[in-house]
């Protein structure tokens, strides 16, 4: 069974993140390679949706964390943001608006748009298919790779966007719908092709349904314990999702963890869920675009 | 006889025109025009039948009588002057255009051609804010001593909350050049005719812009404005909140009145849809349109009108060059 720690960020201090993922990488027994000299740091920006909706990761997050990288290894490490573009997003607009143009100013580390890179091809075997996906060379080539995500609901039958969905956003293609039919499985082949050392969930903000401060870090080694618990804290069965289970059954981690620090549950009453109203308003809808009401009601 | 109708650019605002104009009684869409393939497709399965690639081939059709321009703003000069110069009737988005000399010459443009040209406001077509206008006008409110509007939502981005999936944004919107600013020209030039219709000319006017994302543009603005009436207006408009509001508070020396324009809850949207086929919130557009129409036929000066158009631009360029530091 993999670590998973779930640290409350403290209302009174001058660096509250630093100090909760300092915690959270010590409970699950982290140690930083001193030898690295080539990071890579993967926020979860999302379209050009600010922290405060609790769609991204906030910059002040990665800005205390790039501190405690360069105390663990070295002041003069290299240190790389990297996101690719999306469907609707372009790095070019996402890192300026959401504040990490200013942060790789402030911090001297580069921003780097996935899309724009050099990358390779490589072959994924999974479940007897085989899955080709480009790797950015800037990840393949670090020493630390870090992986910052964000509990989210998504599409079904994935449901859950948090840390290795977010692993999914490496991949340089930009038109990433195309994977929709195959979204779970893109995603645990791509964890496969970049395993990442450390994964943390920025989580002070939570989406949900709507917004909610919720003060929440967590870290663990393994992205599948990670998202399992994740998953339990925002209302949804682990079990229940498919690409979970695939993803231990290709040896991505495993889906049994020991949860170590604040207990979930205090999360998990925290993190905005959908309610009873909200669930039977979305069958109503869907009833009704299923019938061929949709257009005329303007639900299309 | 019905009015033969074209459309420029069906993305976006272009679609939701061309879903209007298609309800219309007295005319038809008669042709579209785009560069993209796929908004073009979008129009034809709506029941278009001819489509262009190129405008300049769709306004060569003699049957057109009008054209509504849907264009990013930094075109709408060159469009409203090929379309005034086909000898076809003008109605054309807001704002009017990207700089107050162009705004001058799209002006010129219709008056030589003797066509009409009419800007889209559709607020001066929403019934509340037309019922403040009477009330006013008859001394309901007694003299407005202070107004305050404030038009907030999350501008060319998708709202988080709205459902749907993100949706590119064009270029252009992060080019000041292209659009003449950001929030303030983008939202306040709807503030400010509405305010313009219910209080007189703009007097004197300041703003504050903020740059909440560190763009070129200002993301935020909080003007303060003078007008004829005598009232002082603040104005609030941005594009950084995921929660649309447009609010109009006045307040009188006689009573208070608030007027907001916003969309419908879900499921009273969906009934507004299938017992009409139109929100309440969208029905401004198809009034405007309507408006647009029997002035052509009626052989009427529309209103809003491009010097309307041109006197909102001149208020926003005043607020960016009369800059207050906080």
């Amino acid at each position: 069974m993999s670590l998973v720690s779930l640290v409350k960020i403290p209302s009174a201090s001058s660096y509250p993140f630093r100090e909760a993922i300092t915690k959270a990488i010590q409970r699950v027994d982290y140690r930083f390679n001193s030898n690295a000299r080539k990071v890579v740091i993967k926020p979860n920006l999302c379209y050009y949706w600010d922290h405060t909706t609790g769609q991204t990761t906030s910059p002040q997050f990665v800005s205390e964390l790039i501190d405690l990288i360069r105390v663990q290894t070295s002041p003069e490490v290299e240190i790389a943001v990297v996101e690719s573009d999306a469907s609707a997003m372009r790095c070019k607009y996402a890192f300026r608006m959401l504040g990490y143009e200013k942060l790789a100013k402030e911090k001297n580390v580069q921003l780097i748009n996935l899309t724009e890179q050099e990358s390779t091809s490589v072959d994924v075997a999974l479940d007897g298919n085989v899955y080709t996906f480009s790797v950015p060379k800037i990840i393949s080539q670090a020493d630390l790779k870090i992986n910052v995500a964000h509990i989210k609901y998504t599409i079904d039958p994935v449901k859950l966007t948090c840390a290795m969905k977010n692993i999914f956003g490496c991949n340089p293609i930009q038109k990433k719908f195309k994977y929709h039919p195959y979204l779970g499985e893109a995603i645990v082949a791509l964890n496969k092709a970049m395993p990442f050392n450390l994964h943390l969930i920025d989580n002070n903000i939570a989406a949900g349904v709507q917004p909610r401060k919720m003060g929440l870090v967590m870290a663990s080694q393994d992205p599948v314990a990670l998202d399992s618990a994740a998953a339990k804290i925002a209302g949804l069965n682990p079990n229940k999702i498919p690409y979970l289970k695939l993803a231990e059954k290709e040896g991505v981690g495993k889906r049994a963890y020991v949860a170590v620090g604040e207990p979930l549950e205090t999360f998990r009453s925290l993190y905005p869920k959908p309610t009873f109203r909200m669930q039977t308003k979305k069958r109503v809808k869907r009833t009704l675009v299923a019938v061929g009401l949709g257009a005329r009601m303007g639900l299309e | 006889m019905k009015i033969k109708l074209g459309i420029i650019g069906v993305g976006g605002i272009g679609q939701l025109h061309l879903k209007h104009a298609l309800r219309l009684g007295n005319a038809e869409v008669y042709c579209v025009a785009d560069t993209s393939k796929s908004a073009l497709q979008a129009a034809k399965a709506l029941g278009v039948k001819n489509t262009y690639n190129d405008y300049t081939e769709m306004l060569k059709t003699p049957e057109l009588d009008a054209v509504i321009i849907a264009l990013p703003t930094h075109l709408h000069l060159k469009c409203a002057r090929d379309v005034a110069e086909a000898k076809k009737h003008v109605f054309l988005e807001k704002p009017i255009s990207a700089t107050v000399e162009e705004a001058k010459e799209v002006i010129a443009a219709a008056e030589q051609n003797s066509v009409k040209l009419m800007l889209g406001y559709p607020m001066r077509f929403n019934n509340h804010f037309l019922k403040l206008k009477q009330d006013i006008e008859n001394g309901v409110l007694g003299d407005v001593e202070n107004a305050h509007a404030t038009y907030v939502c999350a501008g060319p981005f998708v709202h988080r909350t709205d459902g749907h999936s993100p949706a590119p944004v064009p270029d252009w919107w992060f080019n000041p050049k292209q659009t003449g600013g950001g929030a303030f020209i983008d939202l306040g030039c709807h503030i400010i005719n509405l305010m313009r219709m219910l209080l007189g000319e703009v007097v004197d006017i300041r703003g504050q812009f903020g740059h909440r994302y560190g763009m070129d543009f200002e993301d935020s603005a909080m003007c303060l404005a003078r007008f004829t009436s005598g009232t002082v207006a603040a104005v609030n408009v941005g594009w950084y909140s995921q929660d649309y509001l447009l609010r109009l508070d006045l307040h009188g020396t006689v009573r208070n009145a608030s007027v907001e324009h916003m969309p419908p809850a879900s499921v009273s949207a969906a009934y507004q849809m299938l017992r009409r086929g139109i929100t309440t919130f969208n029905q401004p557009h198809l009034d405007e349109l309507t408006y647009f129409i029997n002035c052509i036929q009626n052989d009427t000066a529309p209103s809003p009108s491009g010097l309307d158009g041109l006197r909102d631009l001149e208020a926003i360029y005043a607020a960016y060059q009369n800059r207050i530091s906080l």
